[in-house]
């Protein structure tokens, strides 16, 4: 498996990735590299060959989603949650200040409904009617101060666009009287409607709204006289206005402030916050949406000493391509698929990025015993203890993510001898059993493995294709500012009383981390194995139904026969039940034996495993039914028996019969010779 | 229960003792305060016919009865454990005669002694509980069997070390196994009784190649294909009470119950039907004030007489074998007013041994 041109290939995968210094430890590795040897450098691309079997794991199982995938992508929380951020809240006021010609007594209340135009009702020209999604009451103008406003949510800009978004409006609708509840809204008004379309073509132009910032407007409504009547359709959920003469002398204009800003602007990470002050507003949503979702990979090898970067898009998985909607899904994502390796997540202003590295403690595990062929064994091991490992590496991961994470507390400081703890015992059941992923030798390791390296260059060209340059330029920026770490040490060291604000304050943040990382491993990969014999040595184990002790070499053995069922016993019981009859005669018991513990032995529980057991037992019981007549025919009774409750089908029943003439020919051709 | 039509009454002995034999107390020793639970002479092996031993407390200890009401301490065994409580012991040996002395409790461990060396043979863990009663196969003395508190029976090979069988199960005690016994002549049958109110009658015919297997068994012993009997022979149900003592006699049963009397009867097994049985009360033995549970009755070697003892610490020494039984002699003493739980009668019946709840130990002989 490991070899050169393997490395090679590689590395030709990771072509476009980059391997620049960040941080001044960053930089000690780089230049440690530089002193390798020639053999040390065949040691480091030969170490680099471990990432080759888990992503090719990670391919076969990719593409087993794909015909069948175990759950829908877009089902997933952090994906929908998402997809809510980008939904835009827009706070509408009237300010008094621009509308001096207004008395407040006239207009005022205000209803704001948003509502859609529903077409398929003809009512002339001068009628219209909406269907109702919200009201909103305004009952004076805004003021310095005090803000009477409505705020509402409609979706995100690309579906504002689409003709289901557009046809949403804004009505304001003006009434004298004040004495009716907003769903009953009837009589003499004046209203007036803005189209979405003219917010949407607005809140397009301004750029900045998906960094986050507010976007302010302001709209000029016409509002026309009319007759609202009662609604008649779903009951409250429609408004009619039967317009009056179109009169230029009745009708007024209101000025309205309208603020557009993203539902998730106020949760942004660090990263977000980047500014792009010195990209020409041309390029700049092209630049953001790129920026946005691009999230850098660095892959450790050769004992963590070099590594290799990639850098995906839109949040998306390098080994699996799977988008992920937002760093958070990316992290549970990774934690939850792909549990083969360890990651480090980290945001900063400059990038966001994931350490990986391959978990050695579970390959070396995953080195079966001696005569076993891993896809004897059963299923349910595997997936039994993939969970526990899982749970074991998210745990991990909430290691390695606190020193960028705000709340740096002391008491989660506090809490980490308890995760070591878990880790200690998550260690001892991972070594317990070896692991093994059936269907998964050594033939599909070379079968699969052109394809496995194929995706990943697809991949990037499908990411890097046309913006190759801006991408250059942009990781180019990345790499070599100096200062990513400032971010984290700043907020490492605003908590006072914690471990890692010491191990942070140096000068970097990878020191401390790639400490911590080591510390941990050495605690599941090397301490597990002499741990777990330990505390198996330091008690008595007894065996669980005759409470005899057990010996040491019994606990460390895998065999354990107590649940088996002792046949000789429960054949003398049986026997011992069956002598109880009196109504039977001995052959019939006989069969009836030979049946009960065939039946046990075979594990016959079904219905449906009725014909295959007849056959079968014909087949191993047919020589000692030949010679004798009484429990041949005994036999065949019972099968007629099973045939009348139709457990038994014909074609089976004469295959046996089949069987059993062979039998007996063979025994006549016997006899003469 | 039993069914008793007219002229299959059972026998029952009059109270009036025949003064066939009479004791006398030749000595009477205090092993201390706490209470003793079983006392037992030796008759596996005939160089100590003499020797018997007591089991009360942590404490095993082992006396020899000398001429004239004499007693000798021969040796003391202190388990390490301060909490243990010993309920039973028996003597036993090993295939070479060493003799070996067995004794449970409390603990559910049970303690080979080797009286030849003086040290621990063997432990034997498995029960789940405290254990009742522990009694040697006579036509094998390496093998012993225990009943416990766990309401499972073990048959033990202490040679070896193996637990052979286990009787439990479906078909086994209800509640804690009180008291257990080997058939004297029929090595594959044993008799055990205890809270579920029943005498149970196994046999371990089927299984005898595992305890064939037990002797020669080299590996270590908790590899051993222990199996579990789980269906006995025979049920009787002829106390309606705890079942506390039973004892073969012959291919009869001798069993008690807390109702004053021990009861001789016959199981009478049907060829068709084994499992619940009829049961013939043949006698009854009246014990007064022998109400209390776990006070157990012993017989001399060949099963002539059996002494037991009382609440009031009195001993009945019943004639077994003649019918009506007949009462040998009723023993009592001023000073001996506490329960006695365990006697033990010599060789030939001439020495008769209590030990009582209050740790004293009295010596009877009989008068020649």
């Amino acid at each position: 498996m490991p070899g050169l041109p393997l490395v090679d290939h590689e590395t030709a995968t990771l072509g476009c990735s980059c391997n620049r210094s960040r941080t001044s430890g960053q930089m000690c590795r780089q230049q440690s590299r530089g002193c390798l040897t020639a053999e040390e450098e065949l040691a480091a691309e030969e170490s680099l060959s471990i990432y080759c079997k888990p992503v090719e794991l990670y391919n076969i199982l990719q593409r087993r989603a794909i015909r069948s995938p175990s759950f829908l992508q877009r089902c997933l929380r952090y994906k929908i949650l998402a997809k809510r951020k980008k939904r835009i809240q827009v706070t509408i006021s009237i300010p008094g200040s621009m509308n001096p010609e207004l008395q407040p007594q006239n207009i005022f209340p205000l209803y704001l409904v948003v509502a859609r135009p529903i077409a398929d009702i003809a009512l002339g020209e001068h009628a219209a009617v909406f269907g109702v999604y919200r009201t909103y009451f305004l009952s004076s103008f805004c003021e310095y101060g005090k803000e009477p406003e409505a705020s509402f949510v409609i979706p995100e800009i690309r579906k504002l666009s689409t003709s289901c978004g557009a046809n949403l409006n804004l009505i304001l609708v003006s009434i004298g009287k004040l004495s009716f509840t907003a769903a009953k809204i009837e009589g003499n008004c004046f209203w007036g409607k803005i189209p979405i379309e003219s917010l949407y073509s607005s809140l397009n132009k301004c750029v900045t709204l998906s960094l986050g910032h507010r976007a302010e407007m302001i709209s000029t409504v016409d509002m026309h006289p009319s007759n609202l009547k009662p609604s008649f359709l779903d009951q409250d959920k429609c408004l009619n206005f039967r317009n009056q003469n179109v009169d230029s002398v009745s009708s007024f204009k209101i000025h309205v402030s309208l603020c557009a800003q993203e539902v998730g602007a106020k949760e942004r990470s660090p990263y977000d916050s980047f500014s792009y002050n010195d990209i020409p507003p041309s390029t700049l949503p092209h630049i953001i949406r790129l920026r946005s979702g691009n999230v850098l990979f660095n892959y450790r090898y050769y004992n963590n000493r070099l590594q290799k970067t990639e850098v995906t898009e839109d949040f998306s998985c390098p080994f699996c391509l799977v988008q992920c909607a937002s760093f958070k899904g990316l992290r549970y994502h990774l934690c939850a698929c792909h549990d083969l390796f360890n990651f480090e997540f980290w945001v900063t202003e400059e990038y966001q990025a994931v350490n990986v590295s391959v978990r050695t403690d579970l390959s070396r595990s995953e080195a079966l015993l001696e005569g076993v062929d891993p896809r004897l064994q059963t299923f349910y091991f595997c997936s039994k203890f993939r969970r526990r490992i899982r749970l074991q590496n998210c745990t991990h991961n909430v290691n390695h993510m606190r020193p960028h994470v705000l709340e740096l507390d002391s008491p989660e400081a506090a809490m980490e001898g308890s995760e070591d703890g878990y880790l200690q015992k998550g260690g001892v059941s991972s070594s317990s059993r070896p692991i093994s992923y059936p269907g998964l030798g050594a033939a599909a390791h070379k079968s699969m493995f052109g394809e496995a390296q194929l995706l990943p260059i697809m991949h990037r060209s499908e990411s890097y294709g046309s913006e190759n340059h801006n991408i250059a330029d942009f990781t180019d920026r990345i790499a070599s500012s100096p200062d990513t770490a400032t971010f984290c040490v700043a907020a490492a060291q605003a908590s006072t009383s914690n471990e890692y604000a010491h191990a942070l304050s140096g000068s970097s943040l990878l020191p401390s981390t790639m400490l911590q990382f080591a510390r941990t491993r050495r605690l599941s990969v090397e301490r597990a194995d002499p741990r777990s014999r330990a505390l198996l040595t330091k008690r008595q184990f007894f065996h669980s139904h005759r409470a005899q002790p057990m010996a040491l070499a019994q606990v460390f053995s895998d065999h354990d026969s107590e649940d088996e069922v002792d046949d000789d016993i429960v054949d003398f019981e049986d026997r011992r039940m069956l002598d109880d009859f009196v109504d039977v005669t001995e052959d019939e018991k006989q069969i009836m034996h030979l049946w009960n513990s065939f039946v046990r032995k075979q594990r016959v529980l079904a219905d449906g495993h009725i014909p295959w057991a007849c056959e079968a037992f014909t087949q191993l019981h047919g020589q000692d039914l030949i010679q004798a007549p009484a429990l041949l025919w005994c036999w065949r009774l019972f099968m007629v028996k099973l045939w009348n409750h139709s457990l038994l089908d014909a074609r089976t029943m004469n295959n046996c019969n089949i069987i059993l003439e062979k039998y007996q020919k063979e025994s006549l051709d016997h006899k003469p010779n | 229960m039993a069914k008793t039509g007219l002229g299959c009454e059972p026998a029952v002995g009059s109270l009036t003792p025949s003064k066939k034999r009479e004791y006398k107390v030749t000595n009477r020793l205090h092993e201390g305060k706490r209470p003793l639970y079983a006392i037992a002479f030796n008759f596996v092996d005939s160089r100590y016919f003499d020797v018997f031993a007591t089991v009360g407390g942590n404490r095993v200890t082992v006396y020899r009865c000398l001429e004239g009401g004499l007693i000798a301490v021969l040796q003391a065994y202190i388990d390490e454990d301060k909490d243990e409580s010993f309920y039973t012991l028996s003597w036993a040996c090993d295939i070479d005669g060493t003799p070996f002395l067995v004794a449970g409790g409390s603990n559910g461990i049970i303690r080979v002694i080797n009286t030849g060396t003086e040290k621990i043979h063997k432990s034997f863990v498995g029960h789940g509980d405290s254990i009742n009663e522990i009694r040697t196969q006579s036509l094998k003395p390496s093998l012993v069997v225990s009943a416990s508190k766990d309401e499972s029976v073990r048959l033990w090979n202490i040679h070896t070390g193996i637990c052979i069988l286990i009787f439990a199960g479906a078909g086994g005690h209800r509640n804690e196994v009180l008291s257990v016994d080997f058939h004297p002549s029929d090595i594959y049958r044993i008799a055990s009784c205890g809270m579920d109110n029943t005498v149970k009658i196994w046999s371990m015919k089927e299984f005898w190649q595992y305890v064939e297997r037990s002797f020669t068994w080299t590996d270590l012993p908790s590899k051993f294909p222990t199996k579990y009997v789980q269906f006995p022979v025979f049920i009787a149900s002829v106390h309606s009470n705890y079942v506390d003592c039973n004892r073969w006699l012959g291919d009869f049963v001798l069993s008690k119950s807390v109702d004053n009397e021990i009861v001789l009867w016959e199981p009478k097994t049907r060829e068709q039907n084994p499992g619940e049985g009829a049961v013939d009360i043949l006698q009854k033995y009246p014990v007064p004030e022998c109400d209390i549970w776990f006070i157990k009755f012993s017989c001399d070697f060949h099963f002539n007489s059996a002494a037991i003892g009382n609440r009031e610490g009195k001993i009945f020494v019943w004639e077994l074998q003649c019918s009506p039984p007949v009462l040998i002699a009723r023993l009592s003493h001023v000073q001996c007013k506490s329960p006695i739980r365990q006697t033990a009668m010599s060789f030939d019946g001439s020495t008769i041994l209590s030990c009582c709840e209050d740790g004293s130990i009295w010596r009877w002989d009989a008068i020649q």
